[in-house]
């Protein structure tokens, strides 16, 4: 586990990237200018287009605002946004009617999907239960800290998270500014979000780099090419946003409510695919084969081209063991690494294992993930492994394919008696009853079920849980798609995925001996009949 | 004795090119199946058995066209006639030097086993395993409009294996047969020349 503070780019790294990159700049420019047409890179031609499309987007030189240059009180995330507000007057009511704000995506019109709702994981588990204002450092907003913020709140909303071009911001807990971060310097410079942006907290998810998703963490900034085709620089030099595209600050891909679509309906005005999809670019049949073409049918594009998660130089989290946190050496925790730096064990989450170049798990998958809530009753089924989130999908439905997923692995507290999941108040300081403080999964539960305002029998153990995490990024190079053997054989990759019948991987055995026996039994009638001929020397 | 042509050039063509056709497609379908065969590598073995079916189909195509416009097609038409003579000569007579009970001729070049076995392949083996190997190739197309149960590939697959081991029997047992002429390799000689002996008497008297 990384320590959170690395939720927070600082400063001199971005200064030290930043003079390279303009010498950079400086130097392509001219060349760039003479033949507009010749795409900088061995992949696609889109960098130049979509690159030269960005710099012509801003239509406003921030710098030249009164109104932003402040000055702003050390912290004074809300004065910021009222002086954007003072141009940018829905702004704030666009990003209000989004889940970077609300933390809680609607579904099938059912709200509860959402950061902020009874959803359940397994790795921090949930914020309900107390924890919201550690976890708010990653919320777009300014000073949520529980139930009672202010969500209606216009200068509540944080442009500069999303916005900042500098990467000086930073924000601390309740997801206010760092003090130190120059506010009205980073105001003036405000711009169309970069990878920077959207990284800052979704490369971070889980509590550290790399943790949470297994295909984003922050190697993808400066990834070779083989890491990430899309956005590294070497390949199509795109940014998140140029899939993720938004429409009145909403950005597509909330996770949660992927309509059984296969990720390509429509989503905005004037789409006629889903701009996130694969074939918004690439089309639905990209390969010269036929038959390749065909497999998208069944199976994702991500199956094949992303042969393996975390392949950058940081390992994600596969199993995160609550069970066994809480150990104590002189009555204080402590934590244990292995050879490079990762924990094994923190007596704040327990033990824990990492992994980079995971192959991924292979289910049908339709776009629908069930959401296991805390409200939900559950049932612990043989294997002892409770699948919080299964994916809906089988064979003969026709929106289903197989999909990668990175498979997270953990144990986590639940009530016993009342057979749900339970959220524990687990960050806070010493006397505070959090379990970080003083060790109590008992009091840390009872408050964490108290803030949450759920019933809890006071009776909790801990359960095997898994949870799948679909696999979308670091798509690799074509030279890596994945062999046909790959899955076609035996023991292959779809080795586990049932209900159907793969070319290669289901004999039948007893065809292929009803075969074989039929070759044995005609080569060895010819062969007595050739035997008893040249015995009788006759042809 | 007479020498004559037995076997004409198109045929010859045919037999020889559905042979190798079949052959490749034997071995690129086994190596896709995951029988152990690693020659083509998976995909171009999956690439070539599929151009090598609709090569095959073609060449069934003019074959038939050639079978039906020459009156050849009649070579197959079964019958009893000579059957039991000829069970009788591979199972006991090949052995103490018997005659052959069948003479060629021109007009019948097949006897009573040859014309039921090619039928078979013919009419059975063949058009099952062009039935199977098409619907295997458009079930991508066809399983969600037609609403097929989930086992359909499975069945079809394991029919269109099932055929292609009985292909594999009978090209044992057919090469097999061909040493059972004068010498071991009069017949081969013969499909790849045309020419054969034809003896006089033969039991259909020329008009």
């Amino acid at each position: 586990m990384k320590t959170a503070t690395r939720i927070n780019p600082t400063p001199s790294p971005s200064l030290r990237l930043a003079l390279p990159a303009l010498l950079g700049l400086v130097v392509l420019l001219p060349l760039r200018a003479q033949e507009p047409t010749t795409p900088p890179t061995t992949g696609h031609g889109s960098f130049t287009i979509v690159h030269v499309a960005k710099a012509r987007r801003q239509t406003a030189d921030h710098s030249k605002f009164k109104i932003l240059k402040g000055p702003f009180k050390d912290s004074d995330g809300p004065a910021v946004t009222r002086a954007c507000l003072t141009c940018h007057m829905k702004a704030a009511e666009q990003v209000m009617a989004t889940s970077h704000w609300t933390w809680n995506v609607a579904k099938d019109g059912k709200d509860g999907y959402g950061k902020s709702t009874h959803l359940v994981n397994n790795y921090c588990i949930s914020i309900i239960g107390g924890n919201t204002e550690g976890c708010a450092r990653c919320h777009a907003g300014y000073g949520f800290k529980d139930k009672s913020f202010d969500f209606t709140k216009q200068e509540n909303v944080d442009c500069l998270v999303c916005h900042d071009t500098t990467g000086d911001y930073e924000k601390e807990k309740g997801g206010l500014p760092n003090p130190a971060v120059p506010l009205a310097e980073v105001a003036q410079k405000v711009g169309a979000p970069s990878n920077r942006n959207c990284g800052v907290c979704h490369f971070f998810g889980g509590g550290g780099d790399a943790t949470k998703h297994g295909d984003l963490d922050d190697t993808i900034l400066k990834a070779p090419r083989a890491e990430d085709v899309h956005l590294s620089k070497q390949g199509a030099g795109m940014d998140c946003i140029d899939c993720h595209a938004s429409d009145a600050h909403k950005v597509g891909g909330p996770n949660y409510v992927i309509p059984a679509d296969r990720r390509e309906q429509a989503k905005f005005a004037g789409e006629s695919i889903s701009r996130m999809s694969c074939a918004a670019c690439h089309t639905v049949a990209p390969h010269k084969s036929y038959i390749l073409n065909r497999h998208y049918q069944k199976v994702a594009c991500q199956t094949c081209h992303i042969p393996a998660y975390a392949r950058g130089t940081l390992p994600t989290n596969t199993y995160w063991d609550w069970a066994s946190a809480g150990r104590l050496k002189n009555g204080r925790g402590y934590k244990e690494e292995d050879a490079n730096g990762f924990e094994t064990y923190n007596s704040i989450h327990g033990e824990m294992i990492w992994a980079r170049n995971v192959r991924p798990s292979y289910v049908w998958y339709n776009g629908n993930l069930k959401f296991t809530q805390l409200t939900d009753t559950i049932t612990v089924p043989a294997n002892g492994k409770v699948v919080l989130n299964p994916a809906v999908g089988a064979y003969p439905d026709p929106e289903a394919k197989i999909w990668p997923f990175k498979l997270h692995e953990a144990t986590q507290p639940y009530d016993t008696e009342r057979m749900t999941f339970v959220a524990p108040y687990t960050s806070g300081p010493k006397g505070s009853g959090a379990y970080w403080g003083d060790w109590n999964w008992e009091v840390a539960i009872r408050m964490g079920m108290t803030t949450a305002g759920l019933p809890y029998s006071g009776k909790f153990g801990f359960v095997k849980t898994t949870m799948l995490w679909p696999i979308t990024h670091m798509v690799a190079p074509k030279e890596q798609a994945l062999a046909c053997v790959e899955c076609h054989a035996q023991k292959g990759r779809l080795a586990q995925v049932s209900g159907f019948y793969l070319l290669g991987r289901d004999r039948g055995t007893g065809v292929d001996r009803l075969g074989f026996g039929m070759i044995l039994l005609t080569l060895f009638g010819v062969g007595i009949h050739a035997f008893i001929r040249t015995l009788h020397g006759h042809h | 004795m007479r020498r004559i042509v037995l076997y004409e050039a198109f045929e010859r063509f045919w037999h020889w090119a559905q042979a190798l056709l079949i052959l490749t497609m034997m071995l690129t379908g086994f190596e896709v199946r995951g029988l152990g065969l690693h020659i083509f590598g998976f995909q171009r073995a999956v690439a070539l058995h599929n151009i090598l079916a609709v090569t095959l189909v073609t060449l069934i195509v003019f074959a038939i066209f050639w079978h039906v416009t020459t009156g050849e097609w009649r070579q197959y038409i079964p019958t009893r006639k000579f059957l039991r003579e000829m069970i009788a000569f591979y199972v006991t007579g090949i052995f103490k030097g018997a005659p052959h009970p069948v003479r060629k001729h021109r007009m019948a070049k097949l006897n009573p086993l040859q014309r039921l076995a090619y039928l078979g392949f013919k009419v059975l083996i063949i058009p099952v395993q062009i039935t199977t190997g098409a619907l295997y190739y458009i079930y991508p197309n066809l399983q969600h409009s037609l609403s097929w149960p989930p086992a359909s590939l499975w069945f079809i697959a394991v029919v269109h294996t099932l055929g292609a081991f009985g292909l594999v029997a009978f090209l044992i047992g057919h090469v097999y047969l061909t040493t059972t002429g004068h010498t071991p390799l009069t017949n081969i000689k013969a499909m790849l020349t045309g020419w054969e002996d034809i003896e006089d008497d033969a039991y259909f008297d020329e008009e």
